[in-house]
């Protein structure tokens, strides 16, 4: 607020009449003036007060805003929003289970629905209150009236603008004059300031907008084009480390491999093994061995602990009684998907009559589709379940004459 | 009368109107052109701080998270506990200019600003540490719905996403409710502007507001909508932190209360910290007539009230924790009090529910010295209660083999203590440039606003309150 | 759902229309004897109303008896119908209180002049204690048709009873449900004294007003930890393997919600029956349906909060609840909860204008309290035949809901004959007055 303005303010001659203001001093004023001025049937006026005055609403005949609609309607679209990018990205687009979930699972999508219904009503609450009120507005004919500073201060100001139908200058003041103002002041148009923004202003904010889209471009361009020059490696994401990877090319060693052999009559700690009876489950002539090793005590002990291995590594596919029929066997069975190599019966006549090393050298290495256990089982322990799997041949066929004598009576 | 003629914090404020008071006791904190010495003082320390914050966080992003003290099987560490602890600070902002708002609590407009202000600074420093911690900050997009060159999407069944949401939604609403508040507020720092570059910059803020009431009433009804929605919003955020927790099958962590418990803790943690932000503030900018003692009272209330709730949690974490049978349960809890940890449980005890019963004492309650010190025991307390969550459920799980116990390094420390610099740099900042006190709601609810609306009919003027605290009587 | 609803509301008004037209004459005599300008007492209303819930009791509990005997396991299920009414019954009683103590905790003026309302609710414990027996009685006699925990062999039988034995057992129990009652009705009886005196106070009551916020404070934790363990003992325990820490803010949410939708309901009658025509305006009904808006989406959140929790670790012993109470004609009435207790009427409250309009309110008001019911048979009855049978709503559960309803009806009459339905001595009464809500 210049002096230069208040000048022109106060010779309301120079310029067209914009309105009429008032100021007032106590809110309870300004709402007994903004009674009178509507019930005179005006409708281009309006109150400026510091705060919102209790009551003027009501005063000034103002009807409910329609904001709270607008604020539902988005509210209801960020909760289909949110409804529906989770549903295809989760479990249309990219689908994929999460600890056992369905891949459309209602429960864990909420927290998601609820924020992005608050998230779009709130940013829509601010857009809308602030469009519906006109704002942003940079100027108005009432910033070169030096008083209506106060009025986001101390001051209460009521303006009746000229272009109300019902407008007439004296008639108009004289009724303003009866609500007992502080002040009266005529408030020219503005002819000064543009009614457009400043050009600068215009350019640089293309600019600006022209400008922020290069970066996206330039995205879009690197995803749909191909180059042969590696691409700019700013962050490394640990790409490039301090050490040979196996089976590469490394010029130190006179024989260019970064893998080193292992040194000729060397032996690691732990690898020495000898006997081919125990670990390899072979004789002398290398043929299987029909016995078990002398390692292996032949006792209720191994015996358990061959069930307990043979319950843990063995039973997923081959079942509990070594039947073919483990649950992994029925699934697959069940899937139909004919590439599926089901589990031997294990108590198959064939296997019953097979050297016991052979069928250590299975477990051990693994045959057809069933994976080779060497590595995950103890030496001893194949042994173990090995003894138990001739158990089982042994009971699967058992007939009533097997059974020792007291074990018989009890069957009846 | 220039405003700089006088030293505005120790004049009283001009005139006998109450509207011009409240104005003048709050603009002459952003007008003058020298803020008090302290002001200075506090800003090159807090500068100091964040300098050692940016250093050590540089650091950990160029070493890697190793740099902090995280370790298996602790791997959430610091980090996690001052990302959930600025979080809870966050919350008294929110809760006083939503919830209070919709319970017609009239004294909140005396502290809702700067309590807002609290909430954003407090949300900004929480985001910090998890965006560190994923150990490559430069790829924080991956976690956001956005198309990327592995073409794959956000995994939305996963409550560190839901907290992605939550968070970033809050920290959204929070601003576009602080910032709605500071409109009238920026147009009365515009009108009073001495110089362009201020006139410009806040009437740019202002957005050409003029106080028009077509456009109060527009405005009113979208700050009651806000509250409203802000509300419920300020109950999920903490909840979708507990859910970080509780949707596990840790236990410790596994317990259907900590939704509603780390809201409580939450608000409790966010009263403290105003409190201990408005004691000095109060002290320093003169805002004794605005921020006077019944408000610091009624916080204090608020304090014991939300740390009895707290304190609900820990007792029924621990019955059912037995009640469940649970065995692995048991331990947990068990451990957690008499375990390696027991000196941060009980601190965290001590400082969350046996401290603040002193409030029960109106004397102490009433006195801004012991508010402040009660204030920052329950702030050491509500941390230590997240690092005794994160810390001692997860060094000591259902595998003694692969137990653990979690030592911080300097780095820790340092990041801990820098949030701190980040936080008053910005907090400081506000106070000096940005309406500390809303202007027109305190002016809407003060006696003057009413006391015309009581006499209607008359036309006199409004009892000049001369200097009969414009504030304590906004309290009606 | 909602014609049976929109009959009962009918029912309701048809019944207050009736009483309407009669008070005119003692309104005159009540503003001579208390120079306050409304009719504030019950008077003849309260008389008649006492009679006929008695009636209707009676005749509502003898058939609740023949129907339980009339079939084989019939007491079984009289059991778990009673205590199913009873719990709905016991969220009205309770919520009173909380919202009792909590008024005069917050020292809050607009609900001053419907303070007393809420007081004389709360003030019907002893009504509630009384109706407790048929569940407390057989529980602490070793019975184990509700509380299989009850019996000393199901506790030997079961290693996990046994754990918790030393919390679920008769004895135990009957101490806690002692001090319960004991501590809600002295809590109550303590607020509607305090209050009565002040309506004869020779000062301006702010002595008696100050006596009750002074107490306000330990009392509300002793109601928290009361109604805590009250809703584990008599809801959490019937399923005793089960266990959630949020249980005891679940039940209170019902609570609360319960206490705004009676209290409206409560005071629409009377203006209908031509008292509290000026001491209660539609700015007081606003505030109670925003309240039981506020508390929908609270019930919301907990619900939802201890669904989820449990729902996504899927840790058997707590999940196996759930997947009963989501199996079958229970997950249907799962959907129904989610539904009716949340969603629909979330949009039916959210509007203002549905606040201030009595039909509305009252409609939601009685919605709401259908849907509590309808929460507490679905936490309680899959449990009745311990294999999860279906959903089978049976004539007696309506005969017991009706009974302990009516007594309760009955006793809140009885207890309210003679005292003022407003503190009209209190300091606070002109802003609760002029109270104004946007």
């Amino acid at each position: 607020m210049s002096d230069e303005h208040h000048s022109k303010s106060s010779e309301p001659a120079e310029a067209p009449l914009h309105g009429i203001l008032a100021e007032y001093d106590t809110p309870h004023e300004i709402v007994h003036a903004a009674e009178k001025i509507r019930d005179a049937g005006f409708t281009k006026w309006d109150t400026y007060t510091p705060f919102a005055v209790h009551g003027i609403d009501e005063a000034m005949g103002i009807k409910m805003t329609i904001l709270p609609w607008i604020v539902l309607g988005a509210g209801l679209s960020g909760l289909a929003t949110a409804i529906i990018m989770q549903w295809w990205m989760n479990a249309y687009d990219y689908p994929w289970i999460i600890s056992g979930k369905p891949l459309w699972s209602i429960p864990a999508n909420v927290p998601i629905m609820f924020e992005l219904t608050v998230l779009f009503s709130a940013i829509t609450t601010l857009v809308a209150m602030l469009m519906l009120n006109n704002l942003p507005e940079p100027s108005h004919p009432l910033d070169l009236v030096r008083r209506f500073a106060h009025s986001t201060d101390d001051k209460f100001f009521l303006l009746v603008q000229a272009s109300d139908p019902k407008f007439d200058e004296s008639e108009t003041r004289a009724l303003i004059d009866s609500t007992h103002p502080q002040a009266v002041e005529l408030v020219p148009e503005d002819h000064k300031t543009s009614k457009q923004l400043p050009s600068v202003l215009i350019y640089g904010l293309v600019i600006v907008s022209v400008a922020s889209i290069v970066p996206f471009a330039l995205a879009a361009k690197g995803r749909y084009s191909h180059s042969t020059t590696p691409r700019i490696h700013i962050i490394q994401d640990m790409d490039s480390q301090p050490k040979y990877k196996a089976q590469r090319e490394n010029p130190f060693f006179a024989d260019n491999r970064s893998t080193r052999p292992v040194l000729e009559g060397t032996v690691a700690v732990g690898e020495e093994r000898e006997d081919d009876h125990f670990y390899l489950g072979r004789q002398a002539d290398n043929s299987f061995a029909r016995t078990f090793p002398a390692q292996i005590p032949l006792n209720d002990v191994t015996m358990e602990r061959g069930k307990q291995r043979f319950g843990i590594y063995c039973t997923p596919c081959h079942g509990q009684a070594g039947q073919g029929d483990g649950m992994v066997a029925k699934v697959a069975d069940g899937l139909q998907q004919g590439t599926w190599v089901p589990p031997s019966n294990i108590t198959q006549d064939y296997l019953r009559q097979m050297p016991v090393g052979e069928l250590f050298n299975t477990l051990t290495n693994g045959v057809r589709n069933m994976p080779a256990y060497g590595p995950q089982i103890k030496t001893e322990d194949r042994w173990a379940i090995v003894m138990y799997i001739r158990a089982l041949q042994r009971s699967q066929g058992a007939k009533a004459a097997d059974l020792p004598p007291e074990a018989r009576a009890s069957l009846h | 009368m220039a405003i700089s003629d006088v030293n505005p914090f120790v004049e009283p404020p001009r005139g006998p109107n109450m509207f011009a008071q409240i104005t003048d006791n709050v603009t002459r904190i952003a007008e003058v052109d020298k803020p008090p010495r302290a002001w200075y003082i506090a800003f090159g320390f807090a500068q100091l701080v964040l300098l050692m914050f940016l250093s050590s966080l540089g650091y950990v992003v160029w070493n890697g998270i190793g740099a902090w003290g995280n370790m298996m099987p602790v791997a959430w560490g610091f980090p996690i506990v001052n990302f959930v602890f600025w979080i809870g600070i966050g919350h008294a902002g929110t809760l006083i200019s939503a919830i209070l708002f919709l319970l017609r609590q009239n004294w909140r407009t005396a502290i809702n600003r700067f309590a807002e202000a609290m909430t954003i600074f407090a949300v900004v420093c929480a985001g910090v540490f998890p965006g560190v911690h994923i150990g490559r900050p430069w790829l924080p997009y991956y976690m956001m719905p956005i198309p990327n060159q592995m073409d794959m999407w956000p995994q939305f069944r996963s409550p560190l996403e839901w907290d992605i949401f939550a968070v970033s939604t809050y920290a959204t609403v929070s601003i576009l409710f602080w910032y709605m508040g500071m409109i009238p507020d920026f147009a009365t720092f515009r009108d009073r502007a001495t110089t362009t570059v201020r006139r410009v910059a806040y009437g740019i803020v202002a957005m050409g507001w003029r106080g028009s009431s077509r456009q109060w009433h527009r405005y009113e009804r979208a700050y009651l909508i806000l509250a409203a929605l802000a509300t419920p919003l300020v109950l999920s955020v903490h909840s979708v932190v507990s859910f970080d927790f509780a949707t596990a099958q840790l236990p410790g962590w596994h317990t259907t209360i900590f939704p509603p418990y780390f809201v409580a803790g939450a608000i409790f943690g966010g009263f403290a910290m105003v409190v201990v932000l408005a004691v000095p503030a109060r002290q320093f900018f003169g805002l004794k007539r605005i921020i006077t003692i019944r408000h610091l009272e009624l916080m204090n209330k608020i304090i014991i009230a939300t740390g009895l709730l707290v304190g609900y949690s820990y007792g029924m974490e621990f019955f059912i924790a037995w009640y469940s049978g649970g065995k692995y349960e048991q331990f947990t809890f068990v451990n957690r009090a008499f375990g390696p940890y027991a000196w941060a449980y009980w601190t965290m005890i001590s400082c969350n529910v046996l401290i603040p019963q002193l409030h029960w004492f109106k004397a102490i309650r009433t006195n801004p010295w012991t508010t402040l010190a009660i204030g920052l025991f329950v702030n050491v307390g509500m941390w230590f209660e997240r690092f005794v969550i994160i810390c001692t459920s997860l060094t000591r799980d259902f595998l003694p083999s692969s137990w653990g116990y979690f030592i911080p390094t300097p780095v820790d420390y340092m990041t801990l203590g820098g949030s701190f610099g980040l936080f008053f740099t910005l907090f400081l900042l506000f106070c000096r440039y940005l309406p500390m006190v809303a202007m027109s709601e305190v002016k809407a609810f003060s006696p003057a606003a009413h006391a015309a609306h009581a006499h209607a009919g008359e036309h006199a003027h409004v009892p000049a309150p001369s200097h009969a605290e414009p504030a304590a009587a906004l309290e009606s | 759902m909602a014609s049976e609803n929109g009959k009962k509301n009918d029912k309701k008004k048809a019944k207050a229309r009736k009483g309407g037209k009669q008070p005119k004459g003692e309104q005159a005599a009540a503003e001579s004897t208390h120079g306050f300008a409304d009719q504030i007492q019950l008077a003849g209303a309260g008389q008649k109303l006492f009679v006929q819930a008695a009636v209707v009791a009676g005749f509502a509990f003898i058939l609740a008896v023949i129907l339980g005997n009339s079939e084989g396991d019939g007491w079984r299920r009289f059991s778990f119908s009673y205590l199913t009414a009873f719990v709905w019954l016991l969220t009205i009683g309770a919520g009173a209180l909380f919202w009792v103590v909590l008024q005069n905790l917050v020292n809050a003026k607009w609900s001053v002049g419907i303070r007393r309302v809420g007081e004389l609710l709360a003030s019907n414990m002893p009504v509630l204690a009384v109706l407790a027996l048929p569940v407390a009685v057989p529980l602490i006699m070793g019975n184990d048709v509700l509380y299989s925990w009850a019996s000393k062999a199901n506790v030997d039988a079961d290693p996990v009873l046994q754990h918790k034995a030393a919390y679920l057992n008769p004895t135990f129990f009957a101490i806690r449900f002692v001090v319960y009652f004991v501590y809600w009705t002295w809590l109550a009886n303590f607020y509607l004294h305090k209050s009565i005196d002040q309506d004869s106070s020779k000062g301006d009551g702010s002595e008696q007003a100050a006596s009750m916020r002074g107490i306000s404070g330990p009392a509300m934790i002793g109601f928290a930890l009361t109604l805590t363990f009250c809703s584990f003992d008599l809801i959490m325990a019937i399923a005793p393997k089960w266990f959630s820490t949020m249980f005891g803010v679940y039940y209170f949410a019902s609570c609360y919600q319960a206490i705004n939708a009676v209290l409206p309901l409560i005071l629409m009658w009377l203006q209908r029956s031509g008292r509290l025509k000026t001491s209660v305006t539609v700015h007081h009904l606003h505030d109670l349906g925003k309240m039981l808006f506020a508390f929908t989406i609270f019930w919301a959140y907990i619900a939802f909060s201890q669904f989820m929790l449990i729902w996504y670790a899927n840790v058997p012993e707590e999940t196996l609840w759930f997947k009963h109470r989501f199996a079958d004609s229970w997950g249907t009435l799962g959907w129904v909860l989610l539904f009716g207790h949340f969603v629909i009427p979330f949009f039916g409250l959210l509007s203002r204008h549905v606040k201030r309009s009595r039909k509305a309110l009252g409609f939601w008001a009685i919605w709401q309290l259908v849907m509590i019911y309808i929460d507490m048979y679905w936490l309680i009855m899959p449990e009745e035949s311990r294999q999860y049978l279906d959903v089978n709503f049976k004539l007696i559960d309506v005969a017991c809901w009706l009974g302990v309803t009516a007594v309760f009806v009955a006793g809140l009459a009885y207890r309210a004959r003679g005292i003022d339905l407003v503190p009209t001595k209190d300091p606070r009464l002109p802003k609760a007055l002029s109270f104004e809500n946007i």
